[in-house]
């Protein structure tokens, strides 16, 4: 299928680090369910731009339709407006690279399919749901249901959800990567009464956990590449096209191991990074040091993956723990 | 299956892996004498004693232990480091007595320090187990800091060794060794590290007083050590006089594949958890595992145990292949011996929450008991976890000495 999950994972990881604002996640997921489905030309012409860098198409998700209104208090000034207004809209909330996106990938989860649009009047950006993360252009999309009806419906999915989920997870690690090197640096120079505060065990004891704990999220990301890489290059299809669901065994555990590193990333980066802030002094509580930029991008990748509770419950259910009686 | 070592990169070798492994199975369930419970080796009578050494010397005698060691004190050619992963795993999974730490440091700084005397006569006795060994290091002023310890060995009035005097503590097993492996300091007048020698004793040297101590588990398997004019001589002395501290950092030069056990423990402990949940009854006689809260905690231990458990996994394949980092252990040890307290610590927080517990599970909360006291054993000997932090923040982040 042409694709190298560990590279693209190596890829996402660089740019976590490096705070780059394409939405490689997103776009590499929607190139991997495009590929299945070629011999369609406008996936064909869409999938072409895409691998020359020249379109972009978003990956997300629909709310469930009837949702309540889009927006919260400020609809007035988020609200759906122009073409795509009034009641026949759905949602997809929280969509990675909207902004820059012309055009988009949408899961329909209800029916386990995909719908690509693909003609800019088909939907509408609300304004971004937080604007938390400062490095990545993000934003609730509102989708005229006609065009839902209308549009290109993707039923072979392979591997796009887990690998979206994955990629999210290693676009973190990035960013605990990266900033931990900076924290260790810095406390090797920083000093204090005569000394490196890293010399001080209350700073490097708290760096040893956490290069312990970063470890083990890297590893555990690696695992699941490597088994999501090994399994898809000899999927038959078996599994594919139901989101979600362990068709097999072998889509079980590959889920399974998304779900892990989901849950190690998210539930251990948030609270890693914001220790290094602690570990870093006033110079790290400013804009221009940057390691907020960093918390801002992993609480975002968790947030696109609504981790760490979805990946938790996802291993909760693929354990039978939610059956026991 | 868990996901074991011979699903790594040792892959090739699967098939003959696999093969020792059901070999060690056998083995286990023909011979085996069961481990009383986490961290307990002292035997219960005399019978319980004559089981336990005729089952450890199976184990050398089958090639099972001691089989790294060189050909010509019984080390099996062709051995390979990963079967002593695999003996450990299934030694774990069997609930099957272990080898004692001691014993194998021993026999390792023997290996490496001892006098062709010394290995001819104490390596056959440690492979059929007629010697258990201990540890005579820590003092009570001397355990993180090791180097500070104050027994003195002082030459004999007649010119023929030394007559040692000071107090151990903390002796695993000394109540029922045969030999110990005793720091003392022979010379008060240079640099700490370098006054301190090193002696392999038999624990029946007159001026030695042995007296056990309870744990808080409520067993007693540690003792403290008097020492009084105990007479030592040169034949005693392990590796060279003032070379006490080598013997020390040697540490462990063999069977370092061992530590990847860790993982199956883990596995093994998890399950006990996953089994607590469900045995565990809220007041309204519902499950614990039926509740959301406790599932997600029980899919956060996953996770933790997941990534430790590749932690581990991640060090053993450097060590098969000697390509270990000196932060390897320490990180391992840290991640294990953390993880498994704070396992412990959920699993009392289950039973804590709970107003019963099936009938069915009631070993399974004695073990958690048992297991919640002993976890901290883990985090304080060997290592402790503050020190441990600091041997991580040296080798592996490149930080000053605190
Ligand atoms: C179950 C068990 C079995 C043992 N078996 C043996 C044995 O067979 N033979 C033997 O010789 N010894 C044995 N020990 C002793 C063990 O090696 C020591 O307990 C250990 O080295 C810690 O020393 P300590 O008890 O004196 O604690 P201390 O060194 O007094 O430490 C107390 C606390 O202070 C912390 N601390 C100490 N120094 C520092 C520092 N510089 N920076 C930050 N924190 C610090 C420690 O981490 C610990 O939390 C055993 C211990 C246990 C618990």
């Amino acid at each position: 299928m042409g694709l190298r999950v560990d590279a693209a994972a190596a890829c996402a990881t660089e740019c976590g680090a490096a705070l780059h604002g394409g939405p490689l996640a997103g776009l590499t997921a929607s190139a991997h369910v495009l590929a299945r489905s070629n011999g369609d030309p406008v996936v064909d012409d869409l999938l072409e731009g895409i691998l020359v860098g020249e379109r972009i198409c978003a990956f997300g998700r629909l709310a469930p339709a009837g949702q309540p209104s889009p927006t919260g208090p400020h609809s007035t000034d988020n609200g759906v407006r122009g073409a795509v207004g009034g009641e026949d809209v759905r949602l997809a909330r929280r969509v990675d690279g909207a902004p820059q996106a012309d055009a988009f990938l949408l899961l329909d989860p209800t029916r386990q399919c995909a719908v690509l649009l693909t003609e800019p009047d088909t939907w509408q950006l609300t304004t971004g749901p937080d604007g938390f993360d400062v490095s990545r252009g993000c934003a609730d999309v509102a989708v005229r249901a006609d065009a839902l009806a209308t549009g290109h419906r993707l039923t072979d999915l392979g591997q796009a959800v887990d690998l979206y989920e994955l990629l999210l997870a290693a676009d973190a690690l990035g960013s605990v990567r990266r900033m931990l090197e900076r924290t260790v640096a810095y406390a090797a120079t920083r000093h204090t009464f005569g000394r490196p505060i890293g010399a001080t065990q209350a700073v490097q004891h708290r760096l040893a956990d956490h290069a312990v704990r970063a470890r083990g999220m890297n590893l555990v990301v690696a695992e699941a590449v490597r088994r999501l890489g090994t399994d898809a290059s000899h999927d038959t299809d078996a599994a594919g096209g139901t989101p979600g669901t362990s068709g097999t065994s072998a889509a079980g555990e590959r889920s399974r191991w998304v779900a892990l590193a989901g849950a190690s990333v998210s539930s251990g980066a948030p609270h890693l990074l914001h220790d290094l802030v602690q570990l870093t002094g006033g110079i790290g509580f400013t804009w221009e040091y940057g390691l907020h930029l960093h918390e801002r991008r992993v609480h975002q990748d968790a947030r696109l993956a609504a981790n760490p509770r979805a990946a938790l419950r996802s291993l909760v259910h693929g354990a039978g723990w939610a059956d026991a009686r | 299956m868990p996901a074991d070592v011979d699903t790594g990169r040792q892959a090739e070798a699967r098939d003959e892996i696999d093969a020792y492994r059901r070999e060690v199975r056998a083995f286990i369930a023909e011979h085996g004498v069961r481990m009383p419970a986490e961290g307990v080796r002292v035997p219960r009578d005399a019978d319980h004693e004559k089981r336990i050494r005729a089952w450890l010397a199976a184990l050398y005698a089958a090639g099972h232990l001691g089989a790294g060691w060189p050909v010509r004190w019984g080390g099996r050619a062709g051995h390979l480091p990963v079967h002593d992963l695999v003996l450990m795993e299934e030694l774990i999974r069997g609930d099957a007595y272990r080898p004692i730490d001691q014993v194998m440091l021993a026999a390792h700084s023997l290996l490496e320090f001892g006098s062709e005397a010394q290995r001819r006569e104490l390596l056959p006795k440690i492979r059929s187990a007629e010697h258990v060994w201990c540890q005579l290091f820590s003092e009570p002023e001397a355990g993180s800091d090791l180097a500070a310890l104050r027994t003195r060995a002082r030459p004999a009035p007649d010119g023929n060794g030394w007559l040692v005097s000071g107090q151990k503590i903390w002796s695993t097993d000394a109540q029922w060794a045969d030999m110990g492996t005793l720091l003392a300091r022979t010379d008060p007048d240079v640099a700490r590290h370098a006054g301190i020698t090193a002696f392999v004793i038999p624990m029946t040297l007159a001026g030695l007083d042995i007296r056990p101590i309870r744990e808080m588990t409520g067993h007693a398997e540690f003792c403290e050590v008097f020492l009084d004019e105990v007479r030592v001589g040169p034949e005693h002395v392990l590796g060279e006089v003032g070379g006490g501290w080598q013997v020390v950092t040697s540490g462990l030069a063999s069977e370092r594949a061992f530590v990847g056990a860790n993982s199956v423990q883990l596995e093994r402990m998890f399950t006990d958890l996953v089994a607590l949940a469900r045995a565990a009854r809220f007041a309204d006689g519902t499950a614990a595992i039926t509740h959301e809260d406790i599932q997600a905690k029980l899919a956060g231990a996953l996770v933790r145990v997941e990534e430790v458990r590749l932690i581990v996994r991640d060090a053993v394949d450097r060590i098969l292949v000697d390509e270990e980092h000196p932060s390897d252990g320490p990180v391992g040890k840290l991640a294990y011996t953390e993880l498994n307290v704070a396992l412990t610590e959920l699993a009392m927080e289950i039973i804590d929450s709970a107003v019963v517990v099936d009938d069915i599970a009631a070993d399974v909360v004695a073990r958690w008991h048992h297991n919640f006291l002993w976890g901290r054993a883990l985090t304080i000997s060997g290592g402790a976890s503050e020190i441990i932090r600091g041997l991580i923040g040296r080798q592996l982040l490149g930080l000053p000495r605190a």
